[in-house]
């Protein structure tokens, strides 16, 4: 299997602040890779740096074999990355419509995939022309995702998509999410380790800005003491259930 | 219905104090003069509707308060008014700007080509530094001797004194070697330029550019040949012709202008407010001190076109359609002439507005303009260049007040404090309409524009106050003041302007 997606060692700064001290990571193509650490360990620096939203100082990210590290985020987004980001960053005062449209690099775009897209949400053609800000919170997460559907992209980057929602929407995006792992590969963020664990292949746990663990999640759902250590006591106490709500 | 009216609860609630006001009036003038109060607001208003619509848009998608707009309204009525009056300063004058512009284009291209090893000697600074002092030394060489004075004064052709041609105009053999030095003096300011910027926004260099620049080089050298030539074209074609070619011109400048400044100026000050602040003021300076040295300090009358400008017999116009067979220069309106030049400036004021809603609503531009407004990050992350939008936003936004400028230069006249007042009157306006929304601007300033108006009525009849003899008269200066009263209180009522979101 080749990665579609290596970092090597890179250290992100943000002002002063010295944020990702050594994180790397590789994702294989067709996988869902989860990314995993607890909150303030800078797993969203990584897929900003990535992103080239924050672009690393030191170190290399290779996308499909060749460097990215330095390029702008627009030139890094047209290679075939989509970013889904925290908070739903949807565009509030666009309609649906434009919120999807936008994400088009080619005329047509929209047109090839729009069958998947309302496959997987069909609340985004119900609500087609209605500015995305009167969306519900799931509904605003589903068009976020489905923004990153629109062009052909070969990864997603995916930050913490559960955030904020009932356990009911939550079934849907994973659904969605499990669906659309057939068309593009995806490094997911997510505190809901639940959820990450029914969706995710491998893992890979940061904290304080360093790669502590990586493996396949199957071995990590087992390894309590480690979930307990960079995870926190209420996700190793029950078993997968996380003592707390998901919610922030 | 009900959340209609919840909906568009600040533009009723306007509508309402509108309506309110415009009672009075009709109650106390008679109706021939309260609608020529009204048409003077709205000439006011286009004008600052055109300063204001730039001021929001660039500051709703890049959170910069351009202090250097009313700067371009004014540049923009002075180029206007050159390409209509003088056109010989124009053709004299505009090889220098191509061959500049040309000579950078393809010094950046160049800078780009520079091999790997070059660039690492070479220490950013110090290559800036060199570059950009060779380029200075060959621009002062390249216009040492130049007599502006007398081009300047050439504008008496527009009035009948004319300047022969070749006393104010340098023989092509003088001339030539002028544009030659300027363009290598651009291409030094090119090379320069492109190893300005972290590696993030530097971009690789594109045959096109080169292209380009050639081609701006090139029509530097076919103009010198075709100045005398074109100026005896462009003072034979009719003062109609001339008007649009200078509101063209005019455009072309401020966006030229407006591009310049965002790209090489504001581009590394994003997000550092107060170094935007003082980089917009002080080239509003600039830019004033610049027009100054090129057009002196004494103003000029701009003459109407023809078009507007008809007399006669039939004079003035007894109504609109009648206007359009005979052109004079005022149309009366129920009773009263109303000067038919300010029509122009509303309807070329409504025009603009109608572009770029346009622009906004049914095109992919303006879809991320508007998405940019919101979060200019997260458009980049889709694949957008966002930085090329920018450029863009920019260069319309001081296009517009640089056609503002053209269109008021019949109107204020041409001189050197056209730009402060529109500057202030198109902030207020963008205030009042909240910051960064565009329909709010065009509201903002046609209240603004109306108060105007309505306080210099109010000047020049006085007050007549129900308890008290005789009329209360006030000075000048508190009909200025009154669209910042209405700033104050509309801000008091709605901090975040009328359309204003809160957040
Ligand atoms: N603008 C900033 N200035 C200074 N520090 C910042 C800034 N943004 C983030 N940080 C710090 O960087 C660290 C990593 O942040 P990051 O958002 O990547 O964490 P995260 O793992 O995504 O957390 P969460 O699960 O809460 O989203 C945190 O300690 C945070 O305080
Ligand atoms: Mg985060």
């Amino acid at each position: 299997m080749t990665n579609i997606l290596e970092v090597n060692a890179i250290h992100t700064f943000i002002g002063q602040f010295h944020i990702l001290e050594g994180v790397s990571l590789t994702v294989p193509q067709g996988s869902i890779t989860a990314l995993l650490g607890r909150n303030g360990a800078g797993k969203t620096t990584t897929l900003r740096s990535i992103m080239g939203l924050n672009p690393p100082r030191e170190g290399t990210i290779l996308y499909a074999g060749e460097p990215i590290q330095g390029k702008t985020a627009y030139q890094i987004a047209t290679r075939g990355i989509g970013y889904v980001p925290e908070y739903r960053a949807i565009f509030r005062a666009l309609t649906v419509e434009e919120n999807l449209r936008i994400a088009e690099r080619s005329k047509g775009d929209l047109a090839k995939r729009g069958d998947l897209i309302f496959e997987l949400f069909p609340d985004l053609k119900r609500f087609y022309r209605l500015p995305g800000g009167q969306l519900s919170g799931g509904q605003q997460q589903m068009l976020a995702i489905a923004r990153a559907l629109v062009p052909e992209n070969q990864l997603l980057l995916v930050d913490e998509p559960s955030e904020g929602l009932a356990p009911i929407i939550i079934e849907a995006i994973v659904a969605a999410l499990r669906q659309l792992a057939a068309h593009a590969t995806v490094l997911l963020v997510e505190q809901n380790f639940r959820m990450a664990s029914q969706l995710a292949d491998r893992y890979y746990i940061v904290d304080d800005g360093q790669t502590v663990s990586s493996g396949q999640m199957a071995d990590l759902v087992k390894d309590r003491p480690l979930i307990a250590k960079y995870l926190g006591a209420g996700y190793a106490g029950a078993g997968l259930v996380p003592a707390q709500s998901t919610t922030a | 219905m009900a959340s209609f009216l919840r909906k568009n609860r600040p533009l009723l609630v306007t509508l309402l104090i509108v309506a309110a006001v415009l009672l009075w009036m009709t109650n106390r003038y008679e109706p021939k003069v309260t609608a020529s109060i009204l048409l003077s607001g709205l000439t006011l208003g286009a004008l600052y509707f055109l300063v204001a619509s730039g001021l929001s848009l660039i500051f709703g998608l890049m959170d910069v308060l351009n202090f250097a707009h009313g700067t371009l309204f004014m540049i923009g009525a002075y180029i206007g008014f050159t390409a209509y009056a003088n056109p010989r300063l124009i053709l004299n004058t505009l090889p220098f700007a191509l061959a500049l512009l040309g000579g950078a284009q393809a010094g950046r291209w160049l800078g780009g080509l520079l091999p790997a090893r070059f660039k690492q000697r070479w220490q950013d600074s110090s290559f800036l530094v060199l570059t950009f002092l060779l380029a200075l030394a060959l621009l002062f060489i390249g216009v040492r001797g130049f007599n502006l004075e007398k081009l300047v004064a050439a504008t008496a052709t527009a009035t009948g004194g004319v300047v022969a041609t070749d006393l104010a105009q340098e023989a092509a053999g003088r001339f030539l070697p002028r544009i030659i030095l300027l363009a290598v003096s651009g291409l030094f300011l090119g090379l320069g330029l492109s190893r300005v910027g972290t590696a993030e926004v530097r971009q690789r260099p594109r045959w096109t550019s080169a292209g380009v620049g050639l081609i701006l080089v090139a029509a530097a050298f076919a103009l010198i040949p075709i100045r005398t030539p074109g100026e005896v074209f462009l003072l034979s074609v009719s003062s109609n012709v001339r008007f649009v070619l200078a509101l063209v011109i005019g455009l072309l400048a401020g966006a030229g202008l407006g591009a310049l400044i965002e790209s090489s100026l504001i581009r590394p000050l994003y997000g550092r407010v107060y170094y935007q602040l003082l980089l917009t003021l002080g080239l509003s300076y600039v830019g004033g001190e610049l027009v100054k040295s090129v057009w002196g300090t004494v103003g000029f009358y701009m003459d109407i076109p023809a078009f507007f400008g008809g007399s006669g017999d039939n004079c003035p116009s007894p109504n609109l359609w009648s206007w359009f067979s005979d052109h004079c220069q005022s149309i009366n309106v129920l009773g009263r002439p109303f000067p038919s030049y300010r029509l122009f400036i509303i309807a070329l004021g409504l025009a603009m507005f109608i572009a770029i809603a346009l622009l906004l609503q049914r095109t992919r531009l303006g879809i991320i303009i508007r998405a940019g407004v919101q979060d200019s990050e997260m458009v980049q992350a889709l694949g957008i260049n966002v930085r090329r939008v920018f450029t863009l936003v920019f260069a319309i936004g001081c296009g517009l007040a640089a056609v503002g400028g053209v269109a008021a230069a019949p109107f204020l006249g041409v001189n050197l404090g056209l730009g402060l007042e529109v500057q202030l009157q198109g902030f207020i306006a963008v205030v009042i309409g909240g910051m960064g929304n565009y329909v709010g601007s065009a509201v903002g300033a046609l209240l603004v524009g109306l108060a105007r108006a309505f306080g210099d009525q109010l000047v020049l009849s006085g007050i007549h106050l129900p308890w008290m003899d005789g009329v209360v008269r006030m000075s000048p200066s508190i009909a200025r003041a009154s669209t910042v009263l209405i700033m104050a209180l509309v801000l008091l009522l709605r901090p975040a302007g009328l359309f204003g979101k809160k957040d």
